[in-house]
């Protein structure tokens, strides 16, 4: 009998692992093999259609990049070319002369770990660090004899340093007549505003290409979770793209051209976005270059041309995100800027009808109670409250039913043939012990997207990263760090990622718990087979949701003891057995009419 | 064969999701069980059918009680409706 128990525990677990994936479906993209077809020029730069841009630094590239020098520190790596610096609340680093690269940016709020003297974490990496990542703005020229500013390139800037309010210009003269300038602002948080002008000290014409891009070397680790999208993407005429890294293995490029939107490269948590001009037609492409080690990865997009008069200047506007993306900075981008579904930068998955309000609730909880963990408690509450005339009925009915269970059997094996008078003797007995019919799956349906959106919320977002809770957790979008494999905290070690599904956390076993005794109080399923098998759930979510983030465990823990108490209340007025003990047949009518006095807002017994 | 895959489904969520619904149901049998047998006595096409009628029965709007699949000689032709197939 045990090994057949254990036996069938075994098998469920596998279907319960595979369910689990179709559960938490790939939120993938089915976009992304449209548009791969679309243009597969090997390696065209993104220079302006129709040209060739032979000229050094006539394309906007890795190309024209010096290979990538021995690995140093990335103190080291700053320290090689001359820059500008900045230093605002959000963030510091900064901007490389040499290329007018912006390549060294780091944000002072978020640290690597949960450790605040951990280091900052870098959304941007000048080249000669271990994984450089940057942006550049620049011109193509058609005509190959004018010589526009590149790689090596080394600016003058007009101050040392750049802050909010406080521009700092950057110029080059080719030595033509031609001086290209690149204003630089920055705001309070990641917004990069470049303002890209011309000069013309000619006697005729010129026509240019401004660009802007965004390079990233190696593939970065990134969690892998189809739950999320990381990698290239953006919006092009009001439709978000996604991409991952591997859609453009072997140095394949998608080419769009798009008014509006933006392009950039995503992590969990932070991005580097280009927003070009709304109102201006730009071709984007999106490609990967290198391979091997030197594999790199490429974001940019090319204005159409701009015809600068004999001794005008021109100006065009250009934007970097560098930073976290934070909902409400992002937001307030958008309506600020203009900029076309800034808003999808942050994935909120199929379902963000539900999860942004979700989000929206726990971040006004959070601002009233200081701990998105008592928020996260107490949209709990919010919910069950929600819900509780429902359940109430639903739980009474329960009760009632369990109680009647000998003789509903009795009436079965009586009238099972004859299914009129099989229903008439049910729905009097029924009658005689006020009865409503159980309110349904529906309430127990409606806590599940709650769940998932939760879910996705606290998996997504950033404003959920390195939030504490009481006593131990102090990352509710990590999983619980007291596991049973390092003892519960006392002797750390790296455990092997073969034993992680064994490696449960506190939380999960409260939750277990808390899911047993929830079982508990519920009526036995009639068939044998399912009875059994539902003994082994509670310890199976336990394994199932140790990897989760803390505060889901802890939603769903709360979640269960919510439920048993309104449930167990509910049962012992109805004098409904708790436990799964066998009930005496023959019951009388009357206990469950003095119910009426214990009072509760459970609208539950009438009727 | 559709029908025998269909109820493989069907006891895949019986075992593991139903969990979750433990005494719920408004209807006897559940709406899985009668999926089941309708499933087996009418075959994969009428017994699909039959489960979303008795599915879209399920609600705080449905009558509940005891609602189990009709035999396989009658077969009525009712359009899909949220209502009751037959009242007693």
């Amino acid at each position: 009998m045990d090994q057949k128990n254990f036996i069938v525990a075994i098998v469920l677990s596998v279907l319960i692992i595979v369910g689990w994936q179709v559960a938490f479906p790939p939120s993938k993209q089915a976009t992304q093999t449209a548009q791969q077809q679309a243009s597969t020029q090997s390696g065209a730069p993104a220079a302006p259609a129709g040209q060739n841009g032979t000229a050094p630094g006539a394309t906007p590239g890795p190309g024209s990049i010096p290979a990538q020098q021995p690995v140093v520190s990335r103190s080291e790596a700053v320290a090689l070319t001359p820059r500008v610096t900045f230093n605002t609340p959000e963030l510091t680093g900064s901007i490389s002369l040499k290329g007018a690269r912006i390549d060294d940016v780091q944000l002072v709020k978020y640290r690597e770990t949960i450790d605040p003297k951990s280091p900052p974490v870098p959304v941007l990496s000048p080249i000669g660090s271990k994984n450089p990542y940057y942006a550049e703005f620049g011109w193509s020229a058609s005509d190959p004899a004018i010589k526009v500013p590149g790689a090596d390139t080394v600016w003058t800037s007009d101050a040392q340093t750049v802050a909010p309010g406080k521009p700092v210009k950057l110029t080059w003269d080719n030595g033509q007549g031609l001086v290209f300038g690149l204003t630089i602002s920055i705001d309070e948080f990641f917004m990069f505003d470049v303002k890209q002008s011309i000069e013309n000290k000619t006697d005729k014409p010129v026509t240019l290409f401004p660009w802007s891009l965004i390079v990233r070397y190696g593939e970065p680790t990134y969690e892998g979770m189809y739950i999320l999208h990381e990698g290239p993407y953006g919006v092009f005429n009001g439709t978000l793209k996604e991409f991952s890294y591997s859609d453009f293995k072997g140095n394949k490029q998608q080419k769009i051209s798009t008014t509006g939107g933006w392009v950039g490269i995503t992590d969990k948590y932070w991005m580097a976005t280009l927003i070009p001009n709304q109102q201006s037609k730009v071709d984007v492409s999106l490609k990967q270059t290198g391979t091997g080690a030197d594999v790199k990865y490429q974001v940019d997009y090319v204005g159409s041309g701009v015809a600068t008069a004999p001794g005008a200047t021109t100006i065009t506007d250009a934007k970097l995100f560098a930073g976290a993306k934070i909902v409400r900075v992002i937001s307030d981008y958008e309506s600020k800027y203009g900029i076309e579904k800034f808003d999808l930068t942050i994935d909120w998955g199929w379902f963000s009808f539900f999860t942004r309000p979700l989000f929206w609730l726990l971040e006004w909880l959070y601002v009233h109670l200081g701990n998105f963990g008592l928020a996260i408690l107490t949209l709990t509450v919010i919910v069950k409250a929600v819900f509780f005339p429902l359940a109430n009925k639903s739980y009474a009915a329960m009760s009632k039913m369990k109680r009647l269970q000998p003789e509903m059997e009795k009436l079965k094996e009586r009238y099972g043939e004859d299914r009129q008078r099989m229903n008439q003797e049910l729905m009097q007995l029924y009658r005689r012990e006020k009865v409503n019919p159980a309110a349904g799956c529906l309430p127990i349906l409606v806590q599940i997207p709650v769940f998932f959106a939760l879910y996705k919320v606290l998996y997504t977002t950033i404003e959920m990263r390195h939030q504490p809770f009481y006593g131990w957790i102090k990352d509710l979008s990590a999983p619980d760090p007291l596991t049973i494999l390092t003892g519960f905290g006392l002797f750390p070690w790296d455990v092997p990622s073969f034993l992680h599904f064994f490696n449960i956390g506190i939380w999960p076993m409260i939750m277990g718990v808390t899911m047993y005794l929830q079982q508990k109080l519920n009526p036995q399923p009639t068939d044998p087979v399912q009875a059994r098998v539902f003994q082994f759930l509670p310890i199976l979510f336990t394994f199932m949701l140790a990897p989760f983030a803390a505060g889901l465990v802890i939603y769903w823990a709360w979640s269960n003891i919510l439920s048993i108490a309104q449930q167990y209340m509910i049962m012992r007025r109805h004098g409904a057995p708790v436990g799964n003990k066998p009930v005496p047949a023959a019951l009388p009518a009357a206990p469950a009419s003095t119910d009426g006095k214990k009072g509760g807002k459970g609208s539950g017994k009438k009727g | 064969m559709m029908s025998l895959v269909l109820r493989g489904a069907i006891r895949f969520y019986q075992l593991t999701l139903a969990y979750f619904f433990v005494g719920a149901c408004r209807y006897e049998p559940s709406c899985s069980a009668y999926a089941v047998e309708a499933l087996s006595k009418h075959g994969g096409l009428r017994g699909t059918w039959l489960a979303a009628h008795r599915l879209c029965r399920c609600g705080p709007w449905g009558a509940g009680g005891y609602d189990p699949v009709p035999p396989a000689a009658a077969r009525p032709r009712t359009p899909l409706s949220c209502h009751p197939a037959r009242r007693t």
